[in-house]
């Protein structure tokens, strides 16, 4: 199949995958029974998800832990066959194997090593040359733009084993990558990384995006890695979707709220429960939080300013963090 | 086939590197290896120093069969128990999900991504016994009895090899399952010994169930000139079969992989 610039690269329709695992109780004698019978239960991991990626999009897949998002990016990429529906990336059906989808795709699991420990990543990137069939010209110019990215030079000399996590993930990222895929399935790519390596990584993935076009599908716990990458979300909860959409629709659709600052003369403490809900924030900025729906906003500040003696004031989106917390939970 | 050559190659390269850079561990290594050859060769002139022969059979045919041991013994120590630790932490960490998504034969990806190159020095050694066991029976050895020798050692490496495959397959179905190989690892030593020396039950273990006889005893029978042609054949159709099952049994496994966890 041949793909004109109109098709999606990736095209999910009503993919679902059911697990069968074994259900047994706790306790010494429902571990002897469960030695002679198992029982078995289905989990419904992924029930019916669809959605289109167009070529070039960075699309976050959020959602909290065994929502599913693994289980898709995991069908999508060949690993899983599912138990019903439809996925075609880049024309070709992911479980299928094929290698000229092997050969356009990639998979980076932040949890789970693809190099060699006790090797040099150079020699790594040397087996993946072979395993992806590149000529050497092909891969030192894939090697020279990776390298002008992630600054590998130094780092690739030593046996991984030796490697700050920081520079694994860089060292990961360049060996999937070196073969120029057209579609990404990063799974927690910045997991575990500090907070400027998880920041280099993100400056990485864009900038990437922007000179390969690539399609790039990602799930992330960090949601400074969402709001950097990913203009669209997919959120995902018990396997199903809850929101398709723009990240900057999503608190005008799942939390039509808005949280006003204040600041009062003299840092009098003021009780704000007659204005909205008022809420506590982590940062210690001394200002107390008042929630209130979008709509009031003008009305509440004017009753505020009108009432008490502000010192000073911010009207803000609530944090991105708690509105996905609330989308995952509708 | 050209690119599983190449990734062969690059991983022969890959790993001689390694053997390289750490060379202290390769020379004890290597040391070791011909160490035990002097404890081998020391207990075969032992026995044969109080009996004519074995079972029938004479010292040269021993050494002859420690050599084709050896030659089995290299192909698990630098390629099949590597792998085997390789695959089973994969198993465990899921880390060989990366193995299903490269464009390469995922059988063959996960038989040779550790090689122990050094081990080369063993296929010499083991060479050097064989014809050193030949020159000591004093026996003239014919075309076809060296043909169907060699050809049998190879088919019944492979045989080996066909069963390493079923048995890390069988991981798939059963998740946990850590020991895969050690009937394997337990039993291989047996190949050092004609099977006719060993009570029957032990016999038909080492034959029909972990076929480490048929890797080394018959190759040996066939240079005696033991083996009918037909014998030669089926044992030779035994090995292309299990060949071609194990990787039928790889395929359907690894359609059932589903990684460590969803």
């Amino acid at each position: 199949m041949t793909l004109n610039a109109s098709t999606p690269p990736i095209a999910v329709q009503a993919l679902s995958k059911t697990y069968q695992v074994t259900d047994r109780a706790g306790g010494f004698g429902a571990a002897v029974k469960g030695f002679f019978k198992r029982e078995y239960k289905d989990v419904k991991a992924v029930q019916s998800v669809s959605f289109e990626i167009a070529q070039g999009e960075i699309v976050g897949f959020l959602g909290p832990n065994g929502a599913g998002k693994t289980t898709t990016l995991k069908m999508l990429s060949g690993l899983l066959h599912p138990s019903g529906g439809k996925a075609n990336v880049l024309g070709f059906t992911p479980w299928e194997r094929r290698d000229g989808f092997l050969k356009t795709m990639t998979l980076v699991m932040g949890q789970r090593n693809r190099l060699s420990w006790d090797i040099p990543a150079a020699d790594s990137f040397l087996l993946n040359q072979a395993i992806y069939g590149l000529s050497d010209a092909e891969y030192a110019s894939s090697f020279g733009e990776l390298n002008e990215l992630l600054d590998l030079k130094e780092i690739i000399r030593k046996p991984v084993r030796q490697l700050s996590l920081g520079e694994r993930m860089k060292c990961e990222l360049a060996a999937a990558l070196l073969h120029r895929p057209k579609v990404l399935f990063l799974d927690e790519p910045t997991i575990g990384l500090d907070v400027s390596a998880q920041a280099r990584i993100r400056a990485f993935l864009k900038e990437y995006n922007r000179r390969s076009g690539a399609t790039i599908l990602l799930t992330s716990h960090y949601m400074a890695d969402v709001t950097a990458l990913c203009e669209r979300i997919i959120i995902i909860h018990h396997g199903q979707i809850k929101y398709d959409g723009a990240l900057s629709d999503l608190s005008r659709r799942i939390a039509p709220y808005k949280l006003i600052g204040l600041d009062f003369d003299d840092d009098t403490v003021v009780d704000l429960a007659p204005y909205g809900q008022p809420v506590t924030r982590e940062n210690e900025d001394g200002m107390q939080y008042v929630q209130v729906p979008a709509e009031k906003v003008s009305a509440v500040t004017a009753r505020l300013l009108a009432e008490q003696r502000v010192r000073d004031l911010t009207v803000a989106d609530p944090p991105i963090e708690d509105v996905i917390e609330r989308a995952f939970h509708e | 086939m050209r690119r599983i050559l190449r990734v062969i190659s690059a991983h022969v390269r890959v790993n001689l590197q390694q053997d390289l850079a750490y060379r202290v561990d390769t020379l004890v290594n290597i040391a070791t290896m011909m160490a035990w050859l002097g404890y081998d060769l020391a207990s075969i002139a032992v026995l044969f120093g109080s009996a004519q022969n074995i079972n029938g059979w004479l010292a040269g045919d021993i050494i002859v069969l420690l050599g084709v041991f050896r030659m089995l013994n290299t192909l698990m120590m630098s390629i099949v128990w590597p792998n085997t630790e390789l695959f089973n932490r994969g198993i465990r960490e899921g880390t060989l999900d990366y193995v299903f998504v490269m464009p390469v034969n995922s059988q063959a990806l996960i038989s040779i991504r550790r090689i122990q190159v050094w081990q080369v020095v063993n296929v010499f050694v083991a060479a050097a016994l064989i014809l050193a066991g030949i020159a000591t029976s004093g026996t003239p050895v014919s075309l076809g009895e060296a043909v169907s020798f060699l050809v049998l050692m190879v088919s019944g490496a492979a045989l080996i090899y066909a069963l390493w495959i079923v048995l890390i397959s069988l991981t798939f179905w059963f998740t946990k399952f850590d020991n895969n190989v050690s009937l394997l690892q337990a039993l291989i030593d047996t190949g050092r010994w004609p099977a006719s020396v060993y009570p029957m039950w032990m016999r038909l273990l080492v034959t029909f169930v972990v076929p480490i006889a048929v890797a080394t005893t018959v190759p040996v029978q066939a240079l005696r000139g033991e083996l009918s042609p037909l014998e030669a054949v089926g044992y030779f159709a035994v090995g292309v079969a299990g060949f071609g099952l194990a990787s039928l049994v790889w395929r359907a496994g690894s359609r059932r992989y589903s990684g460590a966890s969803s």
